[in-house]
């Protein structure tokens, strides 16, 4: 068993009073009062402690001055990026190159709304990379029933059934980095960076799991969630999802020998939502798209799941309920389609948003059937981790009769 | 007088036979110039693909262009796409080698001051051909995912309506290039352009009134009955990212 990574909960743990290496924390760009709240929290976070705090926000006409033990760094940014509601090249690149100006031996970097953590959260992610010998430490949030839900369907269950990792949010934005982690993670931004593309995603997880760097999963709650300036879910569907796909095309060297299934998690009983989500318009979606895509998801989907796609087509509302193994092969055959270039790139990302509606839309009735919305999540992930042996055969011998 | 209509037809069955005679030689050397380039193509074509693979090209075109040259190339490989280029255009020289040879080995006839400015107009229109035709096939695929995403009830309709045009559009300059049919082909074109946007332009407006007053209906309900953060009486929303 080639299991990459050793994931450790150090929330439990407790803070140890000695100073054993220098952390950097890296914020984004915040208005003047999101600074202080997150400056306060800082301090209250680590008040044996002097950090590093570097931030691209002006520090002028500050009222109140920083905490003692802050030595804040403005700086400009090396690569720009305008991105602000996900961590992109830009900031690993920037991070890491301050990291080591700075001989700083640890890096935590924060998103956007990082006033939102509580203190004992930025804590628990420093330390577990300061003393508890994790390379990544990533934040595990406590999000509603009905949020992240691209994370939940296809970033969570294909990360953890290809790079065998087990973070249920591979693309969180609050992380710590060990010096190694950074530079790691900084090296592949750079090639972006080199590309003019300061914008693109980089998959941490993926990064650490394929160089078998430890890897920890630190519990710190409810957070606000930063929002994307456009909310047109087709465009910033296929930007994450075709940016997912092209590091699994990228990391296919590993992930085909990656074995392993994750122990189940222990998650908790989520109340359910006070009042039914409207899934009329998803599955208006769904099916308007299944009479005019069904010419184009033949070129990449086989037999088997277009007949699965076809019953969904005619399913009552009520009862409506796409299977993990059909979801599963769906996006298997995504990335493998997006691998070969079967049809245009584009094309492909956008052909994904209905079936990802039908899915959201199957996901909303089975919870309000009384299903934990994140049972039938793990439940996914596992139907992932079973279906994976088709997506090695298929990635391997792409020509062979498809099911 | 049947003496003279026998060495009249004499003379003319001689001079079309030594015509034939002197043709021959031409053609033979027309088809072993195209057999020569064809196999001179394929030997290049295949150290190219020898030379660009193990270069890696594909990789690092996938790289550093991410989309646009390898969506238009043969199973999406670059190499290939290189290959192929290179064949034909050997395929295409052999051609023209073979028509002048022709031309050189047929006494002074002007075959290839005829023939060689319509075959550079005949790849010229293939060339047309394919990239019409691909243009038509991406555009439509664009316009209908687009269509289906903006919950258009007449994506399907809109697409096929993008995708004639742009055909139309190729034959037409394909026909004009090749200066076939002259000033019929403009005003042809000029009628079935404006046909199919006039029919496009009656059937969303008028045709397909109902269907487009219920698209537009369910797009206003839709931003209507989006829930405002501020209200707490709304239900939770999705949040996808």
């Amino acid at each position: 068993m080639a299991s990459t990574s050793t994931n450790i909960d150090a929330s439990t743990q407790p803070a140890p009073a000695v100073e054993t290496g220098r952390l950097l924390v890296s914020l984004p760009l915040l208005a003047n009062g999101e600074l202080h709240a997150t400056l306060a929290n800082l301090a209250a976070a680590f008040p044996e402690r002097t950090i590093l705090v570097a931030t691209p926000s002006s520090l002028e006409g500050s009222a109140s001055p920083a905490p003692d033990t802050l030595h804040l760094l403005a700086y400009t940014p090396t690569a720009a990026s305008a991105i602000s509601w996900i961590l992109t090249a830009a900031d690993y690149v920037n991070a890491f190159r301050l990291a080591e100006e700075n001989q700083a031996t640890a890096c935590l970097l924060l998103g956007a709304e990082s006033q939102s953590i509580a203190p004992e959260a930025l804590r628990a992610l420093a330390e577990s990379v300061l003393h508890a010998d994790a390379d990544l430490a990533i934040a595990h949030y406590d999000t509603g029933l009905r949020e992240l839900l691209v994370n939940s369907g296809i970033l969570y269950p294909v990360s953890r059934a290809l790079f065998a990792a087990r973070p249920r949010f591979p693309l969180a934005i609050d992380l710590a980095l060990s010096l190694r982690m950074a530079g790691k993670l900084a090296a592949t931004a750079q090639k972006f960076i080199s590309l003019n593309q300061n914008d693109a995603l980089i998959w941490p997880v993926a990064e650490a799991a394929s160089v078998n760097y430890t890897i920890a999963e630190i519990e710190i709650g409810p957070r606000t969630m930063p929002q994307p300036a456009a909310s047109d879910l087709n465009s910033l569907l296929a930007q994450i999802a075709g940016s997912l796909f092209a590091e699994v095309d990228a990391k296919a060297a590993f992930w085909q020998r990656a074995r392993g299934t994750q122990p189940a998690r222990l998650f908790p009983l989520s109340a359910l939502p006070a009042e039914a989500a409207d899934i009329t318009p998803m599955l208006d979606a769904f099916r308007l798209a299944y009479t005019n895509l069904h010419g184009i998801w033949s070129l990449v989907l086989p037999p088997n799941s277009l007949l699965g796609l076809k019953r969904l087509s005619i399913m009552p509302a009520e009862s409506f309920h796409m299977p993990d193994n059909l979801w599963a092969r769906i996006v298997y055959d995504f990335i493998l389609a997006y691998r070969l270039r079967t049809i245009n790139r584009g094309h492909l990302l956008g052909a994904l948003t209905p079936l990802y509606l039908a899915w959201v839309a199957s996901h909303l009735v089975l919870v309000r059937s009384g299903t934990a919305p994140e049972k039938h999540i793990q439940d996914l992930a596992a139907a992932f981790e079973t279906d994976k042996p088709y997506l090695v055969s298929r990635w391997r011998w792409p020509d062979r009769f498809n099911p | 007088m049947w003496q003279q209509v026998h060495d009249s037809l004499s003379q003319s069955a001689h001079r079309v036979l030594f015509k034939l005679a002197s043709f021959l030689p031409g053609l033979v050397a027309l088809l072993v110039a195209v057999l020569v380039l064809a196999l001179i193509g394929a030997a290049v074509a295949a150290l190219l693909r020898r030379i660009l693979t193990s270069a890696k090209f594909d990789e690092r075109m996938a790289r550093n262009s991410p989309d646009a040259i390898s969506d238009w190339s043969p199973s999406g490989s670059p190499t290939l796409l290189v290959a192929r280029v290179a064949f034909w255009v050997c395929v295409a020289l052999g051609f023209i080698i073979g028509i002048s040879a022709f031309d050189a080995s047929s006494n002074g006839s002007q075959i290839s001051t005829f023939l060689l400015p319509y075959l550079t107009h005949s790849i010229g229109a293939i060339v047309l051909l394919i990239i019409g035709n691909l243009v038509a096939r991406f555009l439509e695929r664009s316009v209908l995912i687009g269509a289906v995403n903006a919950r258009l009830q007449y994506a399907r309709f809109l697409s096929l309506g993008i995708k004639w045009l742009v055909l139309v559009l190729t034959a037409a300059m394909i026909l004009d290039h090749l200066e076939i049919g002259g000033a019929i082909v403009e005003l042809a074109f000029g009628i079935l352009f404006g046909g199919i946007v006039l029919t496009l332009a009656l059937a969303v407006g008028l045709g397909s009134r109902d269907i487009v007053s219920r698209s537009l209906e369910k797009n206003v309900e839709r931003t209507e009955s989006a829930p405002d953060a501020d209200s707490p009486a709304q239900p939770e929303t999705l949040r996808h990212f």
